[in-house]
């Protein structure tokens, strides 16, 4: 089994890819419109140099290539969302290719990153088609994969590491995303077109994945076709056009210059999964557990790295969880590391996490009483021990590591306990 | 008086209250007989007459490029040339006739042929044939015109009036319905070389609207030396010919050194021009489908490519012509051939200029016959008329910058020379043609406007 993949992303720029219109949502139809995302005679393209600056970050974090030189073709094809009848895409002179998305079991190949507009969007009403031109012009990248994928999990999973990838670069693909699926089970392909939505595209691939198997099994071979998927009844149909190599008669898009890239300061970004692989190896935090914590939250990232290292992990993953519970993990690093000492065994409580931000003292007597519970444990069961602190401060932070590290305390918070209680006197 | 050129002369007139009344007056007359425009304004502003040819945007004045499918459109937008000119208070004076998108070599292709001023029977010239019989008819009065191939030279020569076609990326093309991007100029046609760079100082530059104009400064590097290439003689009527050896002969005794030279590609060029004119034009068509602006099909319940299909039926057949040809010429299995080896003559060929034009001039007649009369030209087939381009092709397709100018008159009909230069070296043609004018009157029929 072979699966491609073709998917579209918005990028989050502020106007068009070839005009000053605004990308934002409007209540009426047709605001956000002028004459160049109309495709008015007499109106030129004008690049947006922050959606190239945008898809050279994607393209980067995807492991591509980055041409230095990038160029644009029109695409010629007929529809009616399609304001010039072309649109304005590139081919061989992309802004990446060669990049890669590595997925547990494998790594995907991605053949190329390519800048392109959007087109408008039908609506049909009441026997009618209507166009709204808000969203013509809105810059897009293209990820084009090698035909990699071999399974309906390999799909979920490269899926999932492309939109977490694509969160740390500002975009989050789940409803939005827009994808052309090519399976094949057998010699030919099949293209399932203009999927929405990463669960439609799964439901998509698992259905046609089954329907090719039925073909298969009996002996028989799935036909070149192009199908759609309908999102109600949840099945994919063909598409009934005369099933022709595509023809789009490509030439160079000449109202546009070569555009040099090499100026562009990318986001460097992070890609979630290497990164929960990495801090795992190096603090011994749970990997799984820290890539599902981080991969759809920038916050928690940013949290955890201000204290890897420097706490527990098991204390820092704790804190974190519960932060996120009570949406509370865009509180800041000084914040955070306050929570971070009351400790593991502790439930974070609304009262503590407004202390905290206020930068309040959140130290609570249960916290103290258990760690002075502790404490005494320990000392009941090392008694020589303590009998060496009292002459010695290096068994006295030997004590105090050990207490800490055992139950998970702050050690700071152990000391100054200790301390009050006297233990070493 | 042509020392300062029509436009300083003009200022300095003391005109009469009612000169541009009558002056809108006397034009809607003419033009009944000759057809230089598609649209005159009710009423003229003040100021030194603009003509603006069809396929560039005026705001709010109806802009066809000569075409039923753009009949009604009227741009929300001033082309950038438009603007500038408008800004220093230019009074534009109307919209020129032309072949439906540029696609001619006669003026023909629209719905009524402009007429020659020195013969009605004769064509003006393609495709800015109204800019160019405008120019003849008017005596104070600049003509924005364009040219993808020679749509300003070629008319510029039957009608006996001076046409600059500007490096390529020189002029803003913002506001241009486009025919080939990679080819389209605005330049523009006047009375005089001097009218004309006082304009194009107006026009030139930097367009934020316009990513491949440039801010590049236009030099004025003269050259003593002039080259003529053999290829672009060969095909020539013989009267021209023998008229084309007189000039180079007065100016060989104004100082100039001439020397021939042949450059076989020159004969690429026709072919390379087609191919890649068409190509980009028959993507440009492609977004007339008859429901946005222009013409529009009322029938909303067709399906869209009925809807689409009746739409296209629109255009004249030239334009036909060119949308087949030029979506074959790119379809995938045959893009290398045509196409993409198109592109790679095209930068051979402006290598090849370049050599010659770094120290001379390239000069050649501009049209390789005189006006042919409106009847004989009907009769040509397509190759027949792409052919007659041979010579205004070479500069255009390569972006070099040139004038026609009119050097003689056979049997009383004008005929223009083309002097040729490098990229960006546009006020050396200036110096040229100035030059010639000082030695040479250019005679006209007609003086609409004279004071």
């Amino acid at each position: 089994m072979k699966i491609g993949l073709e998917v579209h992303v918005a990028l989050p720029t502020r106007t068009k890819l070839f005009c000053a219109c605004s990308t934002e949502e409007t209540e009426e139809p047709n605001e956000n419109v002028c004459p160049t995302c109309m495709g008015f005679p007499g109106s030129k393209p004008v690049l947006n140099r922050e959606a190239v600056r945008i898809a050279k970050s994607i393209a980067f974090v995807l492991g591509c290539k980055i041409r230095e030189k990038i160029s644009f073709v029109r695409k010629v094809y007929f529809y009616p969302d399609l304001p010039k009848n072309f649109q304005i895409s590139q081919l061989d002179a992309s802004i990446g290719y060669d990049g890669e998305v590595s997925i547990k079991t494998k790594k995907i190949r991605i053949r190329r990153v390519q800048i392109e507009e959007d087109p408008a969007k039908i609506l049909r009403e009441k026997g009618m088609t209507l166009l709204d031109f808000n969203r013509s012009g809105v810059p897009l990248v293209e990820i084009v994969t090698e035909p990699d994928i071999t399974s309906e999990q390999e799909l979920r999973m490269f899926m999932h590491e492309l939109r977490s990838i694509l969160y740390y670069q500002g975009v989050d693909i789940d409803r939005e995303v827009k994808a052309d699926l090519n399976i094949s089970l057998g010699k030919e392909r099949v293209e399932v077109k203009n999927v929405t939505g990463i669960k439609n595209l799964i439901d998509a691939a698992r259905y046609e994945i089954d329907r090719q198997k039925r073909i298969i099994d009996p002996g028989r071979e799935p036909i070149k076709e192009t199908r759609f998927y309908d999102e109600d009844e949840k099945i994919t149909k063909s598409a009934r056009e005369k099933e022709a190599d595509e023809e789009y008669g490509y030439i160079y898009e000449t109202d546009l210059t070569d555009y040099d890239t090499s100026g562009l300061v990318i986001d460097r970004g992070i890609i979630p999964s290497k990164e929960a692989k990495e801090l795992s190896e190096k603090y011994g935090f749970d990997e799984q557990v820290l890539d599902e914590l981080i991969s759809l939250d920038r916050d928690a990232y940013r949290l955890i790295v201000s204290a890897a290292g420097r706490y527990d992990p098991q204390i820092i993953v704790s804190v974190v969880e519960q932060l996120k519970k009570f949406g509370e993990q865009s509180i800041s690093e000084a914040a955070f590391e306050a929570l971070l000492g009351v400790g593991k065994e502790v439930s974070l409580t609304r009262e503590m996490i407004d202390k905290a931000k206020k930068g309040e003292s959140i130290e609570t007597s249960v916290n103290k009483e258990n760690i002075e519970e502790k404490v005494r444990k320990y000392m009941q069961d090392n008694k020589a021990l303590f009998e060496k602190a009292r002459k010695d401060t290096k068994v006295q932070n030997f004590i105090i590591g050990e207490i800490s590290r055992k139950y998970r305390f702050n050690p700071k918070q152990v000391s100054e306990i200790i301390k009050n209680m006297n233990l070493f006197k | 008086m042509e020392e300062e050129g029509y436009i300083a002369d003009f200022n300095g007139i003391e005109k009469p209250g009612d000169y541009f009344h009558r002056l809108r007056d006397e034009i809607q007359n003419y033009n009944e007989k000759f057809h230089a425009f598609n649209f005159i304004p009710e009423k003229l502003e003040e100021g030194f007459p603009f003509s603006v040819k069809d396929n560039i945007c005026v705001k709010g004045v109806e802009t066809t490029a000569s075409s039923r499918i753009l009949s009604g459109y009227l741009p929300p937008f001033d082309a950038t040339v438009v603007r500038r000119v408008k800004e220093k208070g230019f009074s534009f004076i109307g919209k020129t006739n032309m072949d439906e998108f540029g696609f001619g070599s006669f003026g023909i292709n629209t719905d009524i042929s402009a007429r020659n001023p020195f013969d009605e029977d004769r064509v003006a010239g393609g495709s800015s044939s109204g800019a160019a019989v405008a120019t003849a008819l008017i005596k104070y009065h600049i003509a924005i015109a364009e040219s993808t191939g020679g749509s300003i030279s070629n008319p510029a020569s039957f009608c006996g009036v001076v046409g600059f076609t500007p490096t390529y990326g020189a002029v803003s093309r913002y506001g241009l319905i486009d025919y080939a991007n990679s080819l389209d100029k605005i330049g523009l046609m006047a009375r005089s070389v001097k009218d004309i760079e006082f304009v194009f100082d107006i026009m030139k530059g930097k367009d934020e609207h316009d990513s491949t104009s440039v801010d590049r400064k236009i030099e004025n590097k003269k050259s003593r030396k002039i080259t003529v290439i053999d290829e672009m003689i060969e095909g020539v009527d013989e009267d021209i010919k023998r008229s084309f050896d007189s000039l180079l002969g007065k100016l060989e005794t104004q100082g100039y050194k001439i020397s021939h030279i042949s450059l076989k590609e020159i004969g690429i060029s026709g072919p390379v021009y087609y191919i890649i004119s068409m190509a980009e034009a028959s993507t440009n068509l492609a977004k007339f489908s008859g429901f946005k602006y222009g013409l529009k099909v009322e029938d909303f319940s067709l399906d869209y490519n009925t809807f689409f299909t009746n739409a296209r039926d629109a255009f004249g057949e030239e334009a036909k012509r060119r949308i087949i040809l030029g979506t074959f010429v790119r379809a995938a299995s045959v893009r290398a051939r045509y196409y993409q080896k198109a592109l790679s003559l095209r930068a051979l060929l402006i290598r090849k200029m370049r050599e010659i034009l770094k120290d001379s001039y390239i000069l050649s007649p501009t049209m390789p016959i005189k006006a042919p009369k409106i009847k004989d030209v009907e009769k040509l087939t397509p190759v027949q008329n792409y052919m007659l381009d041979i010579l205004t092709i070479p500069p255009n397709l390569c972006g070099f910058p040139h004038i026609s100018f009119p050097y003689d008159y056979i049997d009383g009909l004008p005929i223009g020379a083309q002097v040729i230069t490098d990229h960006f070296n546009d006020k050396a043609l200036f110096s040229f043609v100035e030059d010639w004018e000082n030695n040479f009157t250019y005679k006209f029929k007609y003086n609409l406007g004279e004071i």
